[in-house]
């Protein structure tokens, strides 16, 4: 099970420290919902989607768009039902399919939504898990649930074999000379579900009673072994922030 | 001089949920004393509960995992901080059989610092730490790789690099040489040589760096310690290793079938970052004859559970087909006539006693006499019909694995790893009784000598192929 | 171990509560059937359901919040991370608080399966009516429609399987209560 999200690269948003990445992301997303031009929307999209080609290549930077295509498809067929009461673009025997408000109104849905979700992909393909994660501390975080997401991905790959392993038992097992067809059938599904959930509760108390003997629990305050380390200075980085933010801010309120 | 580790009149029960309040203890009356700067080894056949004293000497049971203990544990003449177990961290390493249970992190490298920053060393010098521990035990590669992604020696150098840069002044292991090849455990022998502290080590098997390696060895056996000279000690183990001898009666039911592969190529992949690209696996020609006890053997990573996986129905090979007396079968219906038994017994684990899931094999058949052969299953393979499997004990839930399949009496039976965790008597005698009604049995072992004791047959994977070879080679 | 190591134990809440993360992410993952609106019919339900019923409204909060936006991020829909997070954390939790509700003294012995049921019913309208409406805010409210029959049922088997398997497990495998907070 491949919980890597990181796609090793290099470039501006490699070299964008992971805290002023984040803030960014956050409130340009925020910016984006509010009233503005579909043009401006458009050239925002263009903009970040030749920012993420740059980043990644061409098929990569294609993906989001691909996990989105059929909800837009969706979206695109509701369209009719939209605003029907404006201008009429496109009418089929004397009936209004298509309005300007409704395509409008279908367009700033949909590039606000591939905006966002360029967004947060080419934060979560520039910046490596355990730094996202270090981000988080630095803004509040408590160290507890910074822990808990670290252990949470520790045991992800591990118990996803597991499953497939008790999959694969309980498959054997049930298997007689009239069973045919594909190998794991939908009453395997109780034993193989209550097997996993028994094998990861097994694993707690050791989790647990490994944390406290490698030190965790005395109230301590830890050192770091890996920190955050903006380079040039944090300073430049959230002013890169400011600038971008400012910048999307002007386009989106001009006109 | 004064004990610097003491166990006194330990005595330890895990808790029983259901019928009884305590379950039989582990441990009776138990006292050991070592002195500092000693190396002491435990041995002890497996189900003996090494693993329970380890983990009572190091002050992790009775703490999540509930049973009723009596007695003492002394460091240097202070009873240990059961309900404070962060206050051993710098005192104390464990190093667990089942590397699992002690990694926590995401990186080789997180894993050594974890315990470092709980002992709020300063950054500059615990990044020292880590590289020099990763580095001693060949990891320093590793930095920033998953453990998930190392092989079984890889993760066991890990946690003994985790050990090093602790470097507590005691050190309880329990198997550490496990899983290491020849190299690395010479080199975990000269760590321990100039180790300037004391430790105590468990094991189940002869291990051949413990000739001068150790000061003192005791047996555990039966919820007793005993303190043994090094001659006894391992004669004595290798008795209880041996068992009783067998007596079960042949019978015919299974016969004149065949199981065959002919050049055949299996995707595999390698579980190693040296190499990231597929590996396959040849096979030019593997037969399997019911009635007979074949052995397949090869180093770790090498393919044996994959080549089982092929066998039994679970996964496809790239070219090639197996054939059941001459005619070719396909993967789902090889479920049905090809066992295989997991390492792990804990898979298939999921009812709350042995009687359900030995009924849970019958529920398809029609035959009227299930109980009976419930209960003669139940006896065979020493167990009680009314025990929890997730409470019993590792090498019972072994067994349960064994009288599972036994009832179930697939033609063609494949055990990875049975002589790991049981003794070698029981390993056998499991094989012999998943042969009894005619099948074919595969065993999956690294003992030489346990394969030639049960097969008549074996296969080596040598370099990316299967080829017969001769027994105990 | 005495009930005072158990309760101020932050070792044993941070080992339960990201075990539990971890399966809910697996079971987000793996068992799937592909609806393209929002990733797939999964099982994490079911697990949310379990949580919240053996160890209540704090883990299951955390299992159900972390564990589905982990998922998501892993899975390719990180833009609804946030949101998965909020929503089946607050499936986890209520789920929870309604079936506890059931277990207090001097309630009779039926109501504990009434108000897990309940508590599942509950759990199934915040989820589903949560992803209503940010799809609704996202997409527009009508396109959003089309994925509620399928949360109604990925959430209903949540429901009926949690319940099954939480019974399953408490049998297997007793000490499981002893891990509860």
């Amino acid at each position: 099970m491949n919980t890597n999200t990181f796609i090793a690269g290099r470039g501006l948003l490699y070299w964008f420290d992971a805290r002023a990445k984040l803030l960014t992301v956050l409130l340009f997303s925020v910016m984006v919902f509010f009233p503005s031009q579909v043009v401006m929307l458009a050239i925002l999209m263009a903009l970040i989607f030749i920012v993420a080609w740059r980043a990644v290549t061409f098929k990569q930077a294609l993906k989001p768009l691909r996990t989105l295509l059929f909800i837009l498809v969706v979206m695109a067929l509701f369209i009719p039902l939209n605003r029907r009461d404006g201008v009429a673009l496109l009418v089929i025997k004397s009936y209004v399919i298509i309005t300007k408000e409704g395509l409008n109104q279908f367009l700033t849905l949909a590039l606000r939504l591939l905006i966002v979700t360029y967004l947060c992909t080419l934060y979560i393909w520039t910046t490596p898990m355990a730094d996202i994660n270090l981000s988080f501390r630095w803004y509040g975080l408590s160290y507890k649930v910074a822990l808990t997401i670290t252990l949470a991905f520790r045991f992800i790959p591990f118990i996803g074999e597991t499953f497939t392993m008790i999959r694969d038992s309980h498959s054997l097992r049930s298997a007689h000379g009239e069973s045919e067809g594909e190998k794991f059938h939908i009453k395997d599904l109780v034993p193989t579900v209550t097997s996993a959930l028994v094998f990861a509760l097994k694993t707690i108390p050791h989790l647990a009673t490994t944390l406290e003997h490698r030190g965790f629990g005395s109230g301590l305050k830890r050192s770091d072994y890996k920190v955050l380390e903006a380079k040039g200075g944090l300073f430049i980085h959230f002013l890169l922030s400011a600038i971008i933010l400012l910048t999307t801010f002007v386009l989106l309120n001009s006109i | 001089m004064s004990d610097y580790f003491c166990l006194s009149d330990l005595s330890f029960s895990y808790k029983g949920y259901g019928k009884t309040e305590k379950l039989p203890p582990v441990l009776k009356d138990l006292s050991l004393r070592v002195k500092e700067g000693s190396r002491t080894l435990i041995l002890g056949p497996p189900d003996s509960g090494k693993t329970t004293l380890a983990r009572i000497a190091c002050g992790l049971l009775p703490r999540y995992i509930e049973g009723y203990l009596t007695g003492k544990v002394l460091l240097k003449g202070e009873e240990i901080p059961a309900s404070e177990p962060w206050l051993l961290a710098d005192k104390l390493t464990y190093t667990a059989q089942n590397v699992q249970e002690q990694l926590l992190m995401t990186t080789c490298g997180d894993e050594v610092a974890f315990p470092l920053e709980s002992l709020a060393i300063e950054r500059q010098a615990l990044i020292e730490r880590v590289e020099e521990s990763l580095n001693s035990w060949g990891l320093l590669k590793y930095k920033d790789v998953n453990p998930q992604e190392l092989s079984g020696g890889e993760r066991k150098r890990l946690l003994l690099a985790v050990t090093a840069a602790i470097d507590a002044p005691l050190w309880i292991m329990d198997e550490p040489f496990d899983d290491l090849d020849e190299q690395w455990r010479q080199e975990l022998k000269k760590r321990l040589l100039e180790k300037k502290g004391t430790v105590i080590v468990f094991a189940s098997r002869y291990i051949k760096e413990a000739d001068s390696l150790f000061d003192n060895y005791y047996l555990l056996n039966d919820t007793r310690l005993s303190e043994e000279s090094r001659a006894t000690a391992f004669s004595k183990l290798q008795a209880l290793d041996r068992g009783t001898a067998l007596n079960i009666k042949m019978e015919k039911f299974h016969q004149n079938r065949e199981l065959r592969c002919e050049q055949m190529v299996i995707g595999h992949e390698r579980r190693s970052t040296d190499s990231t690209l597929p590996f396959t696996l040849k096979i030019d020609r593997f037969s399997l004859k019911t009635g007979e006890v074949v052995a397949l053997v090869g180093p770790n990573g090498a393919g044996k559970s994959t080549f089982s996986r092929v066998l039994c129905g679970l996964k496809r090979p790239q070219q090639g087909s197996i054939t059941l007396d001459g005619e070719s079968i396909a993967a789902s219906k090889r479920l049905a006539q090809v066992a295989y038994l997991f390492q792990n017994p804990d898979y298939g684990i999921f009812l709350s006693s042995v009687e359900q899931e030995l009924g849970w094999s019958l529920r398809h058949s029609a035959v009227h006499s299930k109980q009976e052969q419930i209960a003669s299953a139940a006896k065979l393979f020493d167990l009680n019909l009314d025990e929890n499997p997730s409470m019993m004990s590792y090498g019972k839930r072994k067994q349960l694995q064994g009288a599972v399949y036994y009832i179930l009496n697939r033609p063609f039976v494949i055990i990875d790893e049975v002589d790991s965790g049981i003794t070698s008597g029981d390993a056998s005698k499991m094989v012999a009784l998943l042969k009894q009604r005619g099948s074919a049995v595969v065993v999956i072992t690294h003992d030489r000598s346990f394969a030639k004791q049960v097969a008549t047959r074996q296969y080596k994977i040598v370099d990316g192929q299967i080829i017969e070879s001769e027994v105990g080679q | 171990m005495n009930e005072k190591t158990k309760s101020k134990s932050p070792a044993l809440s941070i080992a339960l509560m990201s075990i539990l993360t971890a399966v809910v992410v697996v079971f987000t993952i793996f068992p799937r059937i592909p609806t393209p609106i929002h990733g797939y019919i999964n099982l994490s339900d079911v697990i949310i359901t379990f949580s919240a019923f053996l160890f209540g409204p704090w883990v299951a909060a955390v299992a159900g919040g972390l564990g589905t936006g982990i998922a998501d991020i892993i899975g390719g829909f990180p833009q609804w991370a946030v949101f998965s997070f909020l929503i089946h954390g607050l499936q986890g939790l209520l789920i929870a608080l309604i079936a506890r509700a059931g277990l207090k003294k001097g309630v009779p012995g039926d109501a504990k399966i009434y108000m897990q049921i309940l508590g599942g019913v509950v759990g199934m309208v915040v989820m589903t009516g949560g992803y209503y409406l940010v799809g609704g805010f996202l997409y527009g409210f009508k396109p959003a429609l089309v994925e509620i029959p399928l949360n109604l049922l990925q959430s209903g088997v949540g429901v009926v399987l949690g319940i099954v398997v939480s019974k399953g497990v408490l049998k297997a495998y007793p000490p499981v209560r002893s891990l509860a907070l």
